[in-house]
């Protein structure tokens, strides 16, 4: 079943291929959307419609058969002897050499043009509702002030400002103990309170010291609060039962790993903060502790596990 | 209307009253039809033995009404952002005049209409008035059930004190631990990897008018199917339309293929 | 199961008897529906009422007094991102969901809790009207439906409340309970009993244990309001909370980091706890 049109030489792939060819074009965007979701799953979805498409019009083509005439009523026709009019059909019968009728074109533009200005107006729009969510969502670093407010094997709740213009909204709360040197460089273990199983703010399980909070100024829109706490028993979430022990490790409840932590450097004898990042587990402790840490991932998610593959791709970050 | 077929006759004045007040009626009528549409919905046929568990739905419609009109008369006053919704909240209920009832009633009648909507389900599912043909309509509650449960969630947030934000935290990351999706839905619904300023913003929108426009369309939608469909009797009633007191026991007369069709009901009063 | 022309027959049916004896909409059911949509409206009214003049603008004045705030505070503290102490509920009409995920409290099966239970049951609740087809409508022929309805509503009942009245125990709250408690176990004059008793109520053991009606016990660990009685003097527990391991239970962390002189206070502390009186 060659096209006629083109001549004895068909240059399509033959009507059986269709399929195929469609489905390799749907499996190219999913490929494409993991490895390379900018060039490879573009080309894969062009695939699939073009292919889908032939696909389409080959499976139809017997049902797309040309429709009965409409019989006009003629002027003095007897409306009760008259034959009973045969099915009215949206079409008229096309004219001998006509390929294309009027009427099948209007049709066709019609439902072409009403899908253009349905995508002209829905795309930007959902443009706009889905995309601005997942641009740009990066973790500045903040200066958490000099080391000397972090005295050696002492925990300190510390409070800070992630985007000073935004306000208060910004505000984030780690815990953060000085480990002390490892290899001529302060160490330290910097805890993010966000509980991860669903998020809530995680408590130290000691007592907290709220008359020693000390408010440092790090510049003119930021503000850190640094509160000495003692978590030995580790913390505790209030939410839903989680506990973890003082690496955050998960030690009961439903969090389905470590708390997250955070990346730091020091800057001309100041504590900047970095980048979070999950972690899965901790072995040891303080300085010589050993982090499994992984890309950072939403509360209740499992980086390690069988139950890693539900969750493949995060949004990026 | 009542059937009685006679009526005392009208005085002149009553006769001039009447016509003066059906003339607009009339008016309006022969251009579009909406009086008689009125006065088919009002004056339709229901079975005689519908009771006060019937009363449910339209009391969530009412509850629902009331959460209309306040909300929006409280979103004259009530600000969106993070900086400022708190004091306008605060504002609206210490300082405005009846500021405090309007966004009382605003406040409880999200739980009034949540256990109505429950006590309407429970209603629909005890009648068994999901069954044939309102299975539709039943599909349409739930999706009202959903929405009216998403309206509260979404609402929940606009205060933006700690019961707000924490409550919202969790919620997100609930749908983020759904398979595949999740992490984008939550960053989705979130407008950003962390709560931020844009994510208020972003539930009031499904607040005000995304969520409130899909429930208006459904309950249209469901009130239509219960106009046409009509209202079913209780299940324990003597004189249920629909004869199915002689339900169980129904049993068609076939002809002589074993085709049951449409066929007669045995005269009541056999079980 | 009736076929779908003894249904359609059914409804046919249906429509003839109310056309025949039916009684028109207005005013016989409206009447019903007007008057329930008063008692509504009153109730949102009444409500609204009740929790406005016994609340006050100050959001933490609720939570000294017992008698006011029957329906709760106007509204809580601002939003803090940076929180360490507050614990986190959603709207009352969540509860029967957010207790279903301290139910599902192993890590494996946290995803039960948070989307596939609710996803199974809003499946179910979809298909309701494609499984059940049969024509039966009085409640004593369906016993499937009464079954499930006494069950579903005595299970979200049930979370509900259980919700509701899940207590996390909160450092700054726990620690004004001490006086009662040094009055109640009989330990006011014991000046390290009652430093040990604040060192017990902020360091997160009530998360864990429970003490004279205080505390979460979600996790299975023991009561300890009479955890003195056995006599075994402060010591004992002074070692045994500094390494619980020693004495064979490896699920309790570890305390030895509060230091010898609070673990000494919390020993005489759980020593003098042998039982109100």
């Amino acid at each position: 079943m060659m096209e006629p049109q083109h001549g004895d030489r068909p240059h399509l792939p033959g009507p059986s291929l269709y399929p195929i060819a469609f489905a390799a074009g749907v499996a190219c965007i999913l490929v494409g959307l993991i490895v390379s979701p900018l060039i490879i799953a573009p080309i894969g979805a062009g695939i699939a419609v073009f292919f889908g498409y032939l696909w389409a019009r080959d499976a139809t083509k017997e049902y797309r058969r040309t429709p009965a005439p409409i019989e006009p009523e003629g002027a003095g026709t007897d409306l009760v002897t008259a034959p009973p009019p045969p099915p009215e059909a949206a079409m008229a019968e096309p004219e001998p050499g006509e390929r294309f009728p009027r009427s099948r074109f209007l049709e066709a533009s019609t439902l072409g043009l009403g899908a253009v200005i349905g995508g002209l107006v829905t795309i930007p729009v959902i443009g706009f509702m889905v995309v601005p969510p997942f641009k740009g969502q990066g973790y500045p670093t903040v200066d958490l002030g000099p080391l000397e407010n972090f005295p050696e094997g002492k925990w300190l709740i510390t409070t800070f400002a992630e985007h000073p213009d935004q306000g208060l909204v910004s505000h984030r709360t780690v815990f953060v103990r000085n480990n002390g040197l490892l290899n001529n460089e302060p160490s330290f273990t910097i805890i993010w309170n966000r509980c991860v199983h669903l998020g809530c703010p995680v408590q130290p399980n000691g007592p907290v010291q709220p008359d020693q909070k000390k408010v440092v100024t790090v510049s003119k829109i930021q503000q850190i609060s640094l509160t000495p706490t003692l978590p030995a028993g580790g913390f505790g979430c209030p939410c839903h039962g989680g506990q973890y022990d003082p690496e955050g490790n998960r030690t009961a409840g439903p969090p389905v790993r470590a708390l997250n932590r955070y990346n730091y450097s020091i800057v001309n004898g100041r504590l900047v903060l970095g980048t979070p990042y999950s972690v899965s587990h901790v072995d040891g402790t303080g300085k010589d502790a050993r982090i499994h840490a992984y890309k950072l991932a939403g509360p209740g998610m499992h980086v390690d596990g069988w139950e890693q593959i539900f969750y493949p791709v995060q949004p990026p970050h | 209307m009542a059937v009685a077929p006679t009526r005392p006759k009208k005085s002149p004045g009553r006769q001039k009253l009447e016509a003066a007040v059906n003339y607009p009626l009339d008016w309006l009528e022969e251009r579009s039809g909406l009086i008689g549409g009125l006065k088919y919905f009002l004056f339709r046929k229901v079975p005689g033995d519908t009771n006060w568990f019937h009363t449910l739905g339209s009391a969530t419609l009412t509850a629902f009404l009331v959460q209309a009109v306040t909300g929006v008369i409280l979103a004259m006053y009530y600000k969106p952002d993070p900086n400022s919704a708190y004091q306008s909240i605060n504002h609206i209920t210490n300082d405005l005049t009846l500021g405090w009832l309007v966004r009382g009633m605003h406040k409880w009648g999200a739980s009034v209409f949540i256990i109505l909507l429950f006590f309407h389900m429970a209603r629909v599912f005890l009648f068994g008035a999901y069954k044939y043909p309102r299975e539709l309509n039943w599909i349409i509650g739930v999706f009202l059930l959903v929405f009216g449960m998403l309206e509260g969630f979404t609402g929940y947030l606009l205060p933006w004190d700690q019961t707000a934000y924490w409550a919202t935290v969790v919620g997100i990351n609930l749908n983020g631990t759904a398979p595949i999706l999740g992490p984008f839905l939550a960053d989705f619904l979130r407008s950003g990897a962390e709560i931020g300023p844009d994510t208020l913003a972003r539930f009031y929108s499904l607040h005000m008018l995304i969520i409130p426009g899909a429930i208006f369309a459904l309950i249209g939608l469901h009130l239509y199917l219960v106009v046409r469909l009509g209202v079913t009797s209780p299940p324990w009633s003597r004189e249920a339309a629909g004869g199915l007191s002689a339900g169980a026991d129904y049993e068609p007369e076939r002809d002589g293929n074993g085709r049951a069709g449409l066929t007669q009901q045995r005269a009541r009063g056999t079980r | 199961m009736a076929s779908i022309d003894e249904r359609r027959a059914g409804f046919k049916q249906y429509k003839e008897d109310v056309k025949r004896r039916g009684k028109p909409f207005f005013p016989y059911a409206m009447f019903h529906d007007t008057v329930m949509s008063l008692v509504v409206v009153c109730v949102i009214i009444g409500l609204a009422c009740v929790w406005y003049f016994t609340s006050s603008s100050d959001p933490n004045a609720c939570k000294s007094d017992w008698g006011s705030c029957t329906l709760g505070p106007r509204y809580a503290e601002p939003a803090d991102p940076g929180t360490t102490n507050f614990v986190p509920r959603p709207d009352w009409y969540f509860y029967f969901l957010f207790y279903l995920l301290r139910i599902f409290k192993w890590p494996d099966t946290v995803i039960l809790g948070t989307v596939g239970i609710p996803t199974i049951l809003l499946i179910i609740l979809l298909v309701i009207p494609f499984v059940d087809t049969r024509r039966e409508r009085r409640l004593y022929r369906r016993p499937v439906a009464i079954i499930a309805a006494v069950l579903v509503v005595v299970s979200m009942g049930v979370l509900t409340y259980k919700g509701a009245t899940a207590k996390e125990a909160l450092a700054s709250e726990v620690v004004q309970a001490v006086p009662t408690w040094a009055q109640r176990q009989g330990f006011a004059d014991n000046k390290d009993a009652v430093a040990g008793a604040t060192v017990f109520a902020s360091s997160g053991c009530t998360a864990c244990h429970t003490y004279l009606g205080t505390g979460s016990s979600n996790l299975g660990a023991p009561d300890l309001s009479a955890i003195g009685k056995g006599g075994q003097g402060p010591a004992f527990f002074s070692q045994y909370v500094t390494d619980p391991s020693k004495f064979g239970n490896n699920v309790m962390p570890k305390f030895a980091a509060l230091g010898d002189v609070k673990l000494h206070q919390l020993g005489e502390f759980l020593s003098a706890s042998k039982g109100p009186k």
